[in-house]
């Protein structure tokens, strides 16, 4: 084995599992770094959810790629396109959910509205609560747990070198190349790929580069199996949840509810106060959940920037530095803005522009 | 019922028998012991099939860690070592979901 | 909000309920939380309202002895009650229960962990089979229900604990097919040494295998059950000799039975640990990961005391000493004078952990364990997958416990990988040649056992939500 390669990926992701594979497509030689295993931050503990009706207006014709890309991946990462529902349970979630439903649907989103009667009848357990709710046949869900096994296997079959419990420990750039320092010894690499996730910041810190990226620590939980009661997903027009029944009948749960911790203490850590009511609301809203115990609980690391827009392109100040991370819906839109990045790198045209992350950020 | 079972050699002094139904067959328990303890008694051992291969299964750790003992009382999913008969009360198996 | 106690005890067995007995004498308010209905832990589990009267043992005695304490102390015993998740603010922990299907929240200025043991099970094939037991499940039963685990029943595995559940299963009025140990008589004489420091165990030790040889028990030594016969019940099961490194290699013996006890021995129960955010270390000899904890039970983070088994695998009587000097040192730290005998209970913690330890390493793996567990046998029991998963997962690439879960959901599963991991991470070791120190255990998750969603729902308002600011557009 050698030790410099075209391009070293930190971070062993979605983003940077699926650059790597453009980037050995386009003849690059890289090697993915991931302090833990492949695809366990969070690419492997998300909720899985793969809905339109949550992605930012601008982004749409990124997600809707990134939709292909899932459902090309199939049963091999548990896609299911099932549709979706978003839930308004009072005047001013209806008033939110026309608005910003609208906008979408502009923005190429298969998004329609739909009556309480036919809510019901194709949801029957959802509460009747619910004053008004919007469809997208497009959504659907895949298993995140299988992001680690997935990248794995397509890194293995693609030849592409990766590195596992190798995280970068420092980043030199030295002689026009980058040197890497690793437990398993100092990699080098002529470029570099930051794709770090909620790392992002300690690593680009490396470099001298200060990016300025943010956490949100996002809470999930998944139920015993259960008789089937769900076959959609479901969100909430405030984003405060997020539902799925996966086909072992395990209900899985989600909402973006605050957990604590660092990304530089490990893993976050579930609290009581804000799971509580992620849970109250879930069975709020499918009532017969309430007969559902729960199993597990957890946390994941979300970065973002001020403007909630990708860091997608090269690192500022860094010669053959790129950064790729902080990209809301990162989980849909990965893989398709992974092969953008790889394009971008290998000196290609990206189908769809990306993000600079040398922009200014704006507080507001 | 006939308990399979011969008298306790040590001597033993049990609460009063009281009813209870498994699966809908009406079960005789000393008020207080736990469905598991009554049900082997009543040699039902085997309590539900694996939600992944359909295998039968029984209690196996008895003390409330492992799950397998899952039983189903008034629609909540309740261990069966550590859930206490009382008289009526009706226990039925879990069913098995298969999914695709 | 209640005004925080000054401690909080997590388990009743012998070490938690003498912490709390320790630390009320000091003076400290305490509570003790136990899952089960009254205070003894497993091995003095106290018996179930249905039984009224039955003969003594002396694990009933010590038991009544522990209750009767507890009775007559200040300690506030809550009994029924499920702890679920572990946090902390500032110096305060809160400890998240349900308890009868209603949500609670203790506050605490000290934590002591005092939640004991499972057991580890080496799987074997047919071990899944409705009438297969623990062994320690076993003991749970009989000293809480006394009823014995079906008619004619097979005890194996390793350590004490066959003959005491053969001898009780017997004094029930079951039948013991078999005693069946991968133990061999001179594996016995090895620990004889150190056994001697309780010649009281001793001596009911021997007169439970006196007893079981008078009444013609079968006890096959250096032996293992290798299969259990019988898909819906269980019909039997074949035994065969162990080698020296404890694989089946000699002579195969069939055994008619309706039920059967297996267990290799007990581990730490470490989840509530981690969740209080104690690091881990891999000591064998104490049962495989256990909690870094002092011998008085404090451990590197202020306020949390860890003590017994769940401190690594010593026995009761080590337990019961590291309890009362957890309860001592919790409540010195809180202010309230230390108990005059800390220093000479703290001294004779060593001497009662020597049976103990014997006894732990009479249930040591051994590399030949390995190959009781065949390419088909389940290994993960709540998700029905074979070693030959497990084995595939890793030949894709998977190099750790975590990798391998998600991608099997080996562990997954309704018991949280409490019966998996263990044997997940040995077979990794063994067939990777890694060490087992550097297979760490998989993170631990709330809840630390399953809560009915309905908890959760208590007291919720819809019109409570925060409301956020929407997501941007």
């Amino acid at each position: 084995m050698t030790d410099s390669y075209d391009i070293a990926v930190i971070g062993g992701g979605i983003m940077g599992c699926s650059t790597a594979l453009r980037l050995a497509e386009g003849g690059m030689w890289p090697i993915v770094l991931d302090q833990g295993d492949l695809g366990q931050g969070a690419s492997g503990v998300n909720a899985g959810t793969l809905s339109l009706q949550i992605k930012r207006v601008k982004l749409m014709p990124y997600a809707l790629r990134g939709h292909r890309a899932w459902e090309a991946m199939g049963d091999a990462i548990g896609f299911r396109k099932t549709g979706g529902y978003t839930l308004a349970f009072t005047d001013g979630e209806a008033e939110l959910l026309q608005e910003r439903q609208t906008l979408k649907s502009e923005a190429g989103a298969p998004i329609e509205f739909v009556t309480r009667k036919a809510l019901r009848e194709a949801a029957p357990n959802l509460s009747h609560k619910i004053i008004a709710a919007s469809y997208c046949a497009a959504d659907g869900y895949a298993n995140s747990s299988l992001t680690g096994q997935y990248y794995r296997g397509r890194l293995r079959d693609a030849g592409i070198a990766y590195r596992e419990r190798c995280g970068a420990m420092a980043v030199r750039r030295e002689a026009g190349r980058f040197a890497v320092e690793t437990p398993a010894g100092t990699m080098h690499a002529r470029r570099l790929l930051l794709a770090a996730g909620a790392w992002l910041k300690p690593v680009a810190a490396f470099l001298g580069v200060e990016l300025p990226v943010r956490v949100r620590i996002n809470t999930v939980s998944v139920t015993e199996r259960m008789p089937p009661l769900i076959h959609h997903i479901v969100g909430h027009a405030t984003g405060l949840l997020t539902m799925k029944q996966k086909p072992n009948g395990t209900v899985l749960i989600g909402g973006g509810w605050q957990g604590r911790g660092t990304p530089q203490e490990g893993r976050g850590e579930v609290t009581a106060e804000t799971v509580a009511p992620n849970l109250a609301l879930a069975q709020f809203a499918l009532t017969p959940l309430k007969e559902a115990r729960i199993l597990r609980s957890w946390t994941g690391f979300e970065a973002n920037v001020p403007d909630f827009y990708p860091l997608a392109g090269p690192l500022p100040g860094i010669e053959d530095a790129f950064v790729l991370g902080c990209v809301r819906g990162g989980y849909t839109i990965g893989p398709f803005i992974g092969s953008l990045m790889g394009d971008l790198i290998l000196g290609r045209e990206p189908e769809l522009p990306l993000f600079d992350p040398g922009r200014d950020f704006d507080e507001d | 019922m006939t308990p399979l079972l011969q008298n306790h050699r040590s001597p033993v002094q049990r609460a009063p028998m009281v009813s209870f139904t498994f699966e809908g067959e009406a079960l005789s328990a000393h008020a207080g012991e736990t469905v598991l303890s009554a049900l082997i008694r009543a040699v039902h051992l085997y309590l539900r099939d694996a939600p992944e291969d359909g295998a039968a299964r029984g209690a196996f750790c008895c003390m409330g860690l492992c799950q397998e003992c899952l039983v189903l009382v008034e629609g909540r999913r309740v261990e069966s070592c550590r859930q206490v008969v009382h008289d009526g009360l009706a226990v039925e198996a879990l069913k098995r979901v298969p999914h695709d | 909000m209640i005004d925080p106690c000054d401690i909080v005890i997590l388990g009743a067995g012998p070490a938690g309920a003498n912490a709390s007995l320790s630390a009320a004498r000091a003076g400290a308010r305490v509570t003790l939380l136990d899952e089960q209905t009254q205070p003894g832990g497993q091995i003095w589990r106290a018996k179930s309202a249905a039984i009224i009267k039955a003969q003594p043992t002396p694990e009933s005695d010590a038991g009544n002895t522990l209750r009767d304490c507890l009775a007559n102390s200040a300690v506030t015993f809550v009994g029924d009650v499920r702890v679920w998740q572990i946090e902390r603010t500032g110096d305060i922990w809160q400890v998240y229960t349900v308890a009868d299907g209603q949500p609670g929240k203790i506050e605490a200025k000290a934590l002591i962990l005092a939640t004991g043991a499972r057991e580890y099970v080496q799987p074997i094939p047919g071990w899944t089979t409705p009438g297969v037991i623990g062994l320690a499940g076993a003991t749970a039963l009989l000293k809480h229900d006394m009823t014995p685990p079906g008619v004619a029943t097979v005890v194996a595995g390793t350590g004490p604990l066959v003959f005491f559940t053969a001898s009780e299963i017997r004094r029930l009025g079951g039948h013991v097919a078999a005693i069946v140990t991968p133990n061999t008589r001179r594996d016995w004489l090895s620990v004889m040494p150190a056994m001697l420091s309780r010649p009281d165990l001793v001596r009911r030790g021997l007169a439970w295998i006196a007893n079981l040889t008078l009444a013609r028990v079968p006890v096959l030594w250096g032996h293992a059950i290798t299969r259990v016969e019988g898909a819906r019940a269980v019909n039997g099961v074949v035994a065969t000799k162990l080698d020296a490194s404890g694989a089946p290699k000699g002579k195969k013996r069939e055994i008619a039975a309706d039920s059967v006890c297996l267990g290799n021995g007990l581990i730490p129960a470490v989840e509530a640990a981690q969740l209080a955010g104690a690091d881990l270390r891999y000591h064998p000899e104490l049962g495989g990961w256990v909690p870094g904890a002092m011998t008085d039970g404090s451990t590197k983070i202020k306020g949390l005391y860890i003590c017994g088994d769940g401190a690594g695998i010593r026995g009761a009587a080590a337990a019961e000493i590291q309890g009362k000097l957890a309860g001592m040192v919790a409540a010195n730290q809180l202010g309230f004078d230390l108990a005059p005998d800390f220093e000479a209970l703290k001294s004779a913690h060593a001497r009662a952990a020597r049976f103990g330890l014997a006894m732990t390493a009479l249930s040591l793996q051994k590399p030949g364990d390995q190959a009781l567990t065949t390419p088909e046998t389940i290994l993960c029991r709540c998700e029905s997958l074979s070693l030959a998963r497990i084995t595939a997962e890793i030949a894709k690439g998977a190099e750790s416990i975590n990798a391998i879960k998600s991608g099997t959901r080996a562990g997954m599963g309704a018991c949280g990988g409490k019966f998996c991991h263990t044997a997940v991470a040995r077979m990794m070791a063994a067939s990777q040649g890694v060490d087992p120190a550097d297979i760490p255990p998989p993170t631990a998750r709330p809840p630390l056992r399953p809560v009915p969603a309905s908890v959760f729902a208590e007291g919720f308002d819809y019109d409570d939500l925060p409301i956020s600011k929407p997501a941007p557009l």
